[in-house]
């Protein structure tokens, strides 16, 4: 796959890694009943992202902006790696999940920073997620299954 | 990334929609054409001048209750529109890639900015309100009342087969009037599926109709007497000899937009990363066929190093540009409409040669198509220096994936090279200084100017410019502009004894 260089390829792309970490969530959710209501919190954030990264995409794409030109973004370097889902214990788990959020937010701070200025409200709206991201990112990282490492 | 879904799936022979029916066509039929794939996707008709007649009598028929429907009522019917265009936009956007070839980011672009005329139409009960004036003499006032004039013959082109008749049509039908929509016989569909969605919203039988065609039809809409005016997207030999000319013999209002040789300074002080991602877009993107694109660029300032390493970066960009079927989400640019048009840009990229241009990209040779497609309509950017404001390819418009490069001393001289060409429809500027900015708005002869923005294309609430041999016409279409030209201003001085 080559780099991702427009914005319908792009939106795409955010679009399955928002599915992808929603699926690794509602897995979570399932099997760790303890945390049932913050991963569940999550899939419905990654929902929100979606809805919005869309609203800003089909609301003001135009001729007149790079659409086309505003990225070059390798999606190699934002694939999501171990399976967290198979992780033996929580704590394993979130290490993965936190590495996977990690990718997600680079993502989008990566392509915020490439189309800023260039296409309007989607950076922003980018740069806004990959703050969230940052957020949840502390959230998963306080946890006591992660802090204890068991 | 995987190719979208098409949305045709078989080959339809398009109607025409008059008086809120779908009538076949008596004319011959024609293939409309994918130019990515080379297959027939649809046949349309080439219909005659009675069938347009046909179009006359049904708006003739709705105009006088039309015309009675509150403002407000017939915004109602607008705001309908714009929901089922909202609900269908997808649909919409890929029948333009797959009629026209323009890529999905681009169809989606031209979507977003149709609809936005059909949301600006809906503020029609504020848009079309008059004025007023107490007392110009003692218990005497004045106040001018808008009214619709009629029915509007609205031409439209190939480039933007969804967008360009929605600068006209709503602003025509809130303010009261009835349309005729003649699309392009090139890329017709998605203004049958607009049409499609018009019936949708209730428009009542004869307010809003489509007759598909090509030089029959206009001639008759040019000639019929019961036709007030025309808006016409198209070429400046079409706009000025034949939809001008003509309708200044019949008594017409006219909107005649034509084409367009635009050119890009480039100060030595622009963000460079920035500009040439907008250069990309400019010249490049639909495949240079818009009538805001660059055609030339001018590089501002005598230092040498900065222009070669400039033009270097420019070039590597264009060369790296994604070419293939617009509904491949990663392709950057699409074909050219069709084989012939193709044909014109080659002979005029040939042209720069002879002229004694330098080619540092030649879209002829160096052309890569992503995927399984026939070449036909296929050419890659290509970029010629050394032009000069005599040569035919700065004066003339060539209308496909072209950048012809030349330098000049000084921002003078870069605007007067700008203002001798005979085109005036969009100049932009790239820059990060104020003044030049400012110098460059204040003395640049143009309909449309751009500062630090490639393709300055106005926004529904303001009027698409140009001037010179880029428009034939006195108001524009969009906005306000477009309020005025489809209204007429009644006078009523007052006094009561």
């Amino acid at each position: 796959m080559g780099n991702l260089r427009t914005a319908s390829e792009l939106i795409t792309f955010v679009k399955e890694l928002e599915a992808r970490s929603a699926e690794i969530y509602k897995g979570l959710a399932e099997r760790y009943r303890q945390w049932n209501d913050l991963f569940l919190s999550f899939v419905k954030e990654n929902e929100k992202h979606v809805a919005e990264v869309e609203r800003a995409y089909f609301g003001v794409i135009t001729d007149a902006i790079e659409g086309g030109f505003a990225f070059n973004l390798d999606p190699e370097q934002y694939k999501l790696g171990v399976e967290p889902l198979k992780c033996e214990s929580l704590a394993e788990s979130l290490n993965h999940v936190i590495e996977m959020e990690r990718k997600i937010q680079s993502c989008y701070s990566d392509a915020a920073e490439q189309s800023k200025l260039l296409m309007a409200d989607v950076p922003q709206v980018f740069a806004l997620i990959a703050k969230r991201r940052e957020k949840r990112i502390r959230k998963l990282e306080l946890l006591p299954e992660r802090r204890k490492g068991g | 990334m995987a190719v979208l879904e098409e949305p045709i799936k078989e080959v339809k022979v398009l109607k025409n929609f008059i008086g809120g029916e779908w009538i076949e066509s008596k004319g011959q039929l024609v293939d409309v054409v994918n130019p990515a794939t080379c297959k027939v996707i649809a046949k349309v008709p080439i219909s005659t001048e009675e069938e347009l007649n046909a179009a006359v009598e049904a708006a003739k028929e709705a105009f006088p209750i039309w015309r009675r429907t509150p403002p407000l009522a017939r915004a109602r019917y607008l705001f309908r529109l714009k929901e089922l265009l909202e609900e269908h936009f997808e649909e919409i956007s890929r029948i333009q890639t797959m009629e026209h070839g323009k890529t999905i980011d681009e169809s989606r672009g031209e979507t977003r900015r149709g609809i936005e005329n059909v949301e600006v139409a809906t503020g029609i009960p504020s848009l079309m309100m008059g004025y007023n004036l107490e007392d110009i003499a003692t218990g005497i006032d004045e106040y001018v009342i808008r009214q619709p004039v009629g029915i509007f013959g609205i031409i439209g082109p190939f480039n933007f087969p969804f967008m360009i008749p929605l600068w006209s049509a709503p602003y025509a039908v809130a303010t009261g009037n009835c349309v005729i929509i003649k699309p392009s016989s090139e890329v017709p569909i998605s203004q049958q599926k607009l049409a499609e969605l018009v019936d949708e919203a209730g428009f009542p039988p004869g307010v809003w109709n489509v007759v598909h065609g090509g030089r029959t039809v206009v001639s008759a809409m040019l000639d019929h007497p019961d036709i007030a005016g025309i808006a016409f997207v198209g070429s400046t030999p079409t706009a000025k000899d034949v939809i001008y000319k003509r309708c200044g013999e019949t008594g017409k209002r006219v909107i005649a937009q034509g084409g367009a040789a635009n050119f890009i300074v480039v100060m030595p002080d622009c963000s460079v990363q920035r500009t040439i991602a907008s250069l990309m877009t400019s010249f490049f993107g639909n495949t240079g066929q818009r009538c805001l694109a660059g055609q030339t660029l001018i590089v501002v300032g005598e230092d040498d190093n900065f222009y070669k390493r400039f033009i270097e970066r420019v070039v590597d960009a264009a060369s790296q540009i994604t070419i293939g079927y617009g509904l491949d989400e990663s392709v950057q640019m699409g074909p050219l409409r069709d084989e012939e048009k193709k044909k014109r840009v080659i002979k005029y990229i040939e042209m720069a040669e002879e002229e004694g241009a330098r080619i540092l990209l030649d879209g002829r040779k160096s052309l890569r198509i992503k995927g399984d497609y026939p070449e036909t309509c296929f050419l890659g950017p290509t970029i010629f220096e050394g032009v000069t404001p005599d040569m035919r390819v700065v004066q003339e418009e060539i209308f496909g994936p072209t950048m012809g490069v030349m330098r000049a001393r000084d921002l003078d001289e870069a605007i007067e090279i700008c203002n001798e060409n005979p085109y005036q429809n969009a100049q932009c500027i790239f820059t990060s200084s104020g003044k030049s900015a400012r110098e460059f708005r204040y003395r640049i002869r143009s309909g449309n100017v751009g500062i630090n923005i490639g393709i300055a294309a106005p926004m529904a609430f303001f009027p698409f410019s140009g001037s010179g041999e880029s428009f034939f016409g006195v108001l524009h279409t969009q906005g306000q502009e477009a309020i005025r030209f489809f209204t007429e201003s009644k006078v009523v001085i007052e006094r009561w004894f």
